[in-house]
């Protein structure tokens, strides 16, 4: 048998594990693993197999990981997300909607300390929906917000995600950190603006906050420099320099660890944090390894650029391609994890769109954007469970009706991101031309 | 997402099984801690080496060789731990509507899969550690060995190993009569409890709360 057709029955084998509900990181190793050895031999397929793991974790890039997760985990013990409210709200309450575009901009804050949009949307559910329904605001509104707000999390730094697709497609992890941030905000000001002209057409919605003297809002800003000295510290490093993306984790997660002792966390917070940063970090590492041993089967078996060559032979339009490849993964995000899902596919889908001109940070900053929609669109769509778990009052059905508007504003950015690359691509040029 | 099944909630069921797979789990937690400290240690080493650099222009030497060599422990230790709590990502669309022997039948398979490839990456893992160590092999930067980082990949895997024995009898026992009560293996959450799960991670984060 050729190499080729080894190859495309280990990706059939590789689809058909996934299925039974083998682990992401065991189906790909096992594939890779089995494929090499049926086209290499035992002895130079296995003992190949065998350096895999070592050799590609314990590399200088992929520190940045647990410095990022870490950030996340202390960020929920440094009682950053009610001040980033109470701020937001002062400050922009008198909007009509006020509360909920004050919710949607503490978000943005947040991000910039947390990675995980599922947790973002926990924590605001606490946070922000009993002042929302307090305000008399609709419980739709409040709802969707918060699930919707939760999705920020993974765009702007810290962002794992970004670093796991800067790795697997061999791109530069600060200029897709740097990438992430425009479009981050750019999402958060669809969200701001819907609401206001939601708002503004029904003020039942939500009333706007006013009353709030000057020395009261400026009293508010304090409480949000951690967040702004976090940013600071990775979009500057990023930028000019003058730290790796490692070295500035650790002096964000520092940041957000000290703020978090003063908070109040004692040992046993500490040493939860520390755990479950652990745990998903030998997470995404096996994951990281398990797929990277799949690759080396699919570069011997030549699948990726066979791909890209018929995909790019196909006489459709590039960007229909592209729409196609962009609705497939929101049908495979309704029931995959975002990191497992780009890790399995990226190794066949990259080339392809690579092959037909698309710039791979613009792809990595619309596929995350992607895998987030999915977190908001049902039938799974988590982030709506997590806002109905925290709040057993508010029905589900209500949850996803609230939905409804960000989803259909989240798709809108995603033309727009379609329709003006710039978005994504200017900040990156801006800092190292190309 | 998953949970393990608590091992107080089976009390008296399958009771050698359930002991193995407690002190099994005190092992793990033990690595998993490890690898937490590495992860807190390579913060304050970060935060050292931008202040000596950009203060005092004193970098620590050999910062980029420490670092990478220091990854295994937390790339790898903590690699059973994640295992025990179900935390590797994982497809459950087709396990989810699955009940009694169809289910547990192809968790064994599942778990029959992963111990078969770490047995190879354990054998071939050991092998670079041993080749690593017996050349003396050396970091170029610092010369730091090579063969401690080598060395976690064969042993976090072997741990590994172990506790995929104890899920492969805990799927075993309950294929044998799904009507026991699940012990030391995970079972697939709902999204509910997977949304509740993800609520517990996020508490100590705000004081107030709570519907009102």
């Amino acid at each position: 048998m050729d190499a080729f057709s080894i190859g495309i029955i280990g990706a059939c084998g590789l689809v058909v594990l996934v299925f039974l509900g083998v682990r992401v990181y065991i189906a790909a190793a096992a594939v890779g693993l089995a494929g090499l050895v049926a086209m290499i031999g035992w002895d130079s397929g296995a003992g190949m197999v065998g350096t895999i793991p070592h050799s590609k974790s314990v590399s200088y890039t992929l520190s940045v990981l647990p410095m990022f997760i870490l950030i996340g985990f202390l960020a929920f013990h440094a009682g950053l997300t009610e001040k980033l409210f109470d701020a937001a709200t002062k400050w922009l309450g008198w909007v009509p909607g006020g509360l909920a575009v004050a919710t949607v901009m503490a978000a943005t804050g947040f991000a910039a300390v947390s990675g995980a949009s599922t947790a973002t949307a926990a924590v605001f559910s606490r946070v922000a929906v009993p002042d929302m329904l307090k305000a008399g605001y609709d419980k739709r509104l409040a709802a969707g917000v918060v699930a919707a707000g939760g999705t920020l999390a993974t765009l702007i730094p810290p962002s794992a995600i970004l670093v796991i697709y800067a790795i697997i497609v061999e791109e530069s992890v600060g200029r897709l950190l740097i990438a992430g941030f425009l479009p981050g905000i750019v999402s958060a000001l669809v969200y701001g603006a819907l609401i206001v002209t939601m708002a503004k057409i029904n003020p039942s919605l939500g009333r706007p906050i006013r009353g709030f003297t000057w020395t009261q809002r400026w009293k508010s800003v304090p409480g949000t420099f951690p967040i702004i000295a976090v940013v600071v510290i990775i979009f500057s490093a990023m930028y000019f320099g003058w730290a790796t993306p490692t070295e500035a984790g650790a002096l964000g997660a520092f940041v957000v660890f000290v703020l978090a002792l003063v908070h109040g966390m004692r040992w046993n917070g500490l040493r939860e944090a520390l755990l479950e940063s652990a745990k998903l970090t030998v997470m995404i590492f096996s994951i990281i390894w398990g797929v990277l041993i799949f690759v080396r089967f699919l570069g011997f078996a030549g699948l990726p650029e066979a791909f890209a060559k018929w995909v790019v032979s196909l006489d459709v339009p590039p960007i229909m391609v592209m729409i196609c490849i962009l609705l497939f993964y929101v049908l495979l995000g309704m029931f995959m994890d975002a990191i497992g899902m780009l890790l399995l596919t990226l190794p066949v889908v990259y080339p392809a769109v690579i092959a037909l001109g698309y710039d791979p940070i613009w792809f990595g900053i619309v596929v995350v954007k992607m895998a987030e929609i999915c977190l908001i669109t049902p039938p799974i769509g988590l982030n709506c469970f997590v806002v109905n778990a925290v709040r057993p009052d508010i029905p589900l059905t209500t949850v996803f009706r609230g939905i409804m508007p960000f989803f259909l504003a989240d798709v809108a950015t995603v033309g727009l991101f379609l329709a003006f690359p710039e978005i994504i691509l200017w900040v990156p040029r801006l800092m190292m031309g190309g | 997402m998953e949970a393990q099944t608590p091992s107080a909630g089976a009390a008296g069921e399958a009771p050698r099984l359930s002991a193995f797979d407690r002190h099994l789990g005190r092992v793990e937690t033990g690595f998993n801690l490890f690898a937490a400290f590495a992860i807190f240690a390579l913060m304050l080493l970060g935060v050292w080496q931008v202040l000596g650099r950009t203060l005092f222009n004193a970098p620590v030497r050999g910062y980029i060789d420490f670092v990478e060599l220091s990854m295994a422990s937390f790339a790898f230790l903590g690699i059973a731990y994640c295992q025990r709590l179900g935390g590797h990502v994982r497809m459950e669309m087709l396990l989810k509507p699955m009940r009694g022997r169809l289910l547990w039948g192809t968790e064994m398979f599942g778990t029959l899969v992963a111990l078969a490839v770490v047995a190879v990456l354990i054998w071939y893992g050991w092998g670079h550690f041993l080749r690593a160590y017996q050349l003396g092999d050396s970091t170029i930067d610092a010369q730091l060995p090579v063969w401690p980082s080598k060395l976690a990949v064969p042993i976090a895997f072997a741990l590994l190993w172990l506790r995929l024995w104890v899920q492969l009898a805990g799927y075993l026992r309950l294929a044998i009569d799904p009507r026991r009560r699940p012990v030391a293996v995970t079972t697939v959450l709902s999204v509910q409890e997977q949304a509740a799960h993800e609520i517990e991670e996020t508490a100590g984060a705000v004081r107030r709360g709570g519907p009102g």
